[in-house]
C-alpha cells in the first residue's frame, strides 16, 4: 500500500517528456531534412542533413519549451509545442524569441517521431 | 593462324575499349558533372581541369596559396573547398556568384585560371561526340552553357562529408568518438573564442561576409565583398568559410597567408599583433581574446575532429 502510494507520488513528479526523442523534417524540395535530438538529461541537438549544427539545453514544463542554444548570441527562445497525429508530430508555436532567423525557422517547423 | 591470333587481339581491344567507354558513361547529371570537372577540354590549353586546383586529396581544395592557371598563371586567391556546399548562399570569398551554377561556370572564363570564353567552351563539347552523346543522354540536349554549368554543380552537391568524429560524436551521442581536448575545444568555440558567432550551422558557417582585419590598403590590399557592392561597409570583407575538413585544406584565409591552424588561432587571438592598422576590422575582433595555451590546443583539436574519415590519415 505504501509502495503503491510513493510510486504513483513518484509518477506524479516526474511525469515522462514526450518530447525526448529523435525528431526530424519530412525532406524539402532540395532533399533536406533537419532533424532534433531531445535528450533524457535537458541537452539537445539539431541536425541538418544528419550534420550537427545547434547544440545547447532546454526544460520543458505544460507544452512550453525553453531553450537557449550555441547561436543566435545565446538568446533564450520559448516556444509552445502542439503535438498532434497521436503525439508522433509536433510544430513550434512562437511565445517569445528575439532571434528573428531563429523563430522563421521555428515557425514554419513541422516534425515527426523517429521510432 | 597469325590472323586470326591478330584478329583475336583486335577483338579484344575493341571489347576492352567499348566496356571502358561504356563504364565512363554517365546514368545522371551528377556523373556527367564529374567527368567535366576532371576533364582538361575546359581550359584554353587542355591543360587545366576544374579538379587542378580543386584537389580531392585536399577535400576539393589546394594546399597552394593561389593556384596555378593555364599558362603558369597565378590566381589572386586562395582556391575553397568545393565539398559541403549545399548549404551555401553565395558562392567566391566575395560572393559574386548567386548560384553554384553561376560559379561553377566563372573559372572556366577566368584568365588566370581556365581562361576558355564560355561559348568556346560549349562549342568544344558540342563538337565532341562523346560529350554530344552524353548531354543528349541526360539532358535529351546538345550541350549548352546553362546544362554545363547544371552538371558541374550537380557533381559538386554530391560532395557532403558527414562522418567525422565531431559528427558522430553528436549524431549518436557518443563522447567516446572524440577526445576530451575534442569535448573542450567545442566549448572554446562556442565560448571565449567566439568563433561560432561567425561559424555556426552544419557546415559551420552563417554565410555571412565578415572583415576579420585583413585589409590595410597596403600589402593587404584586397577590398574583396566591396570590389562586387561598392558599399564602404564592405570594404576588406570575405565570405565566411566553412570549416568541414579544415585539417586538410592549408593555407587559410582568403590570401592562404597562415600555413597552419595554430597561425589561425593565434591571428583571432590577437588580430591587431599580426596586422596593427587593419581598416574596418568587425568588432567581434576588437578586443583580443586572450585564450590561454590549453585553450589554443583544445580548440586546434577540435577543429582537426571536423576532419571526415575518408581524410583522417592524411592528418596523422
Amino acid at each position: 500500500m505504501i509502495i503503491t502510494a510513493i510510486a504513483l507520488a513518484l509518477a506524479a513528479v516526474s511525469e515522462p517528456n514526450p518530447l525526448v526523442g529523435r525528431w526530424e523534417t519530412k525532406p524539402s524540395p532540395k532533399g533536406n531534412v533537419t532533424g532534433l535530438y531531445m535528450k533524457a538529461d535537458s541537452s539537445f541537438e539539431g541536425f541538418f542533413n544528419r550534420k550537427p549544427f545547434v547544440t545547447g539545453t532546454y526544460t520543458y514544463k505544460d507544452s512550453l519549451l525553453s531553450f537557449v542554444d550555441n547561436g543566435c548570441n545565446r538568446t533564450r527562445g520559448l516556444y509552445k509545442v502542439i503535438f498532434f497525429s497521436e503525439g508522433d508530430s509536433i510544430r513550434f508555436e512562437p511565445i517569445s524569441d528575439t532571434c528573428t532567423e531563429r523563430r522563421n525557422g521555428m515557425g514554419k517547423t513541422i516534425m515527426g517521431r523517429i521510432k | 593462324m597469325k590472323t586470326v591470333i591478330i584478329s583475336g587481339i583486335s577483338l579484344l581491344t575493341f571489347l576492352f575499349m567499348n566496356a571502358s567507354n561504356k563504364s565512363e558513361e554517365p546514368v545522371n547529371k551528377e556523373d556527367l558533372g564529374k567527368l567535366l570537372f576532371f576533364d582538361p577540354i575546359l581550359s584554353a590549353t587542355k591543360t587545366i581541369s576544374c579538379a587542378s586546383c580543386h584537389k580531392p586529396e585536399f577535400a576539393f581544395a589546394d594546399n597552394r596559396a593561389v593556384s596555378i592557371g593555364v599558362n603558369n598563371r597565378k590566381g589572386t586567391r586562395n582556391t575553397p573547398s568545393a565539398m559541403n556546399l549545399r548549404s551555401h548562399e553565395a558562392f567566391f570569398w566575395d560572393g559574386r556568384a548567386a548560384t553554384l551554377q553561376e560559379q561553377a561556370l566563372a573559372p572556366i572564363e577566368n584568365p588566370s585560371e581556365m581562361n576558355l570564353p564560355i561559348d568556346i567552351a560549349v562549342g568544344r563539347l558540342q563538337n565532341n561526340r562523346r560529350y554530344n552523346n552524353y548531354f543528349r543522354l541526360i539532358f535529351n540536349s546538345r550541350p549548352t552553357k546553362a546544362l554545363l554549368g547544371e552538371a558541374i554543380a550537380s557533381f559538386e552537391l554530391t560532395l557532403e562529408t558527414t562522418d567525422s568524429p565531431f559528427d558522430n560524436w553528436k549524431y549518436y551521442d557518443d563522447s567516446t568518438k572524440v577526445s576530451e581536448a575534442v569535448r573542450r575545444g567545442f566549448e572554446v568555440f562556442n565560448g571565449n573564442g567566439k568563433c561560432v558567432k561567425c561559424h555556426f550551422g552544419s557546415d559551420l558557417t552563417q554565410n555571412e561576409f565578415r572583415n576579420i582585419g585583413l585589409f590595410n590598403g597596403r600589402q593587404l590590399n584586397d577590398s574583396g565583398r566591396y570590389a562586387i557592392t561598392k558599399n564602404r561597409g564592405d570594404i576588406g570583407k570575405f565570405k565566411t568559410p566553412g570549416l568541414r575538413n579544415i585539417a586538410i585544406t592549408a593555407p587559410y584565409m582568403h590570401n592562404g597567408m597562415f600555413k597552419t591552424l595554430k597561425e589561425v588561432i593565434d591571428f583571432y587571438d590577437n588580430p591587431a599583433r599580426k596586422v596593427p592598422r587593419a581598416i574596418n576590422r568587425d568588432t567581434i575582433l576588437t578586443k583580443p581574446l586572450g585564450l590561454t595555451r590549453r585553450e589554443k590546443e583544445d580548440l586546434e583539436a577540435f577543429l582537426l575532429s571536423l576532419t571526415d574519415k575518408q581524410f583522417l590519415k592524411q592528418t596523422k
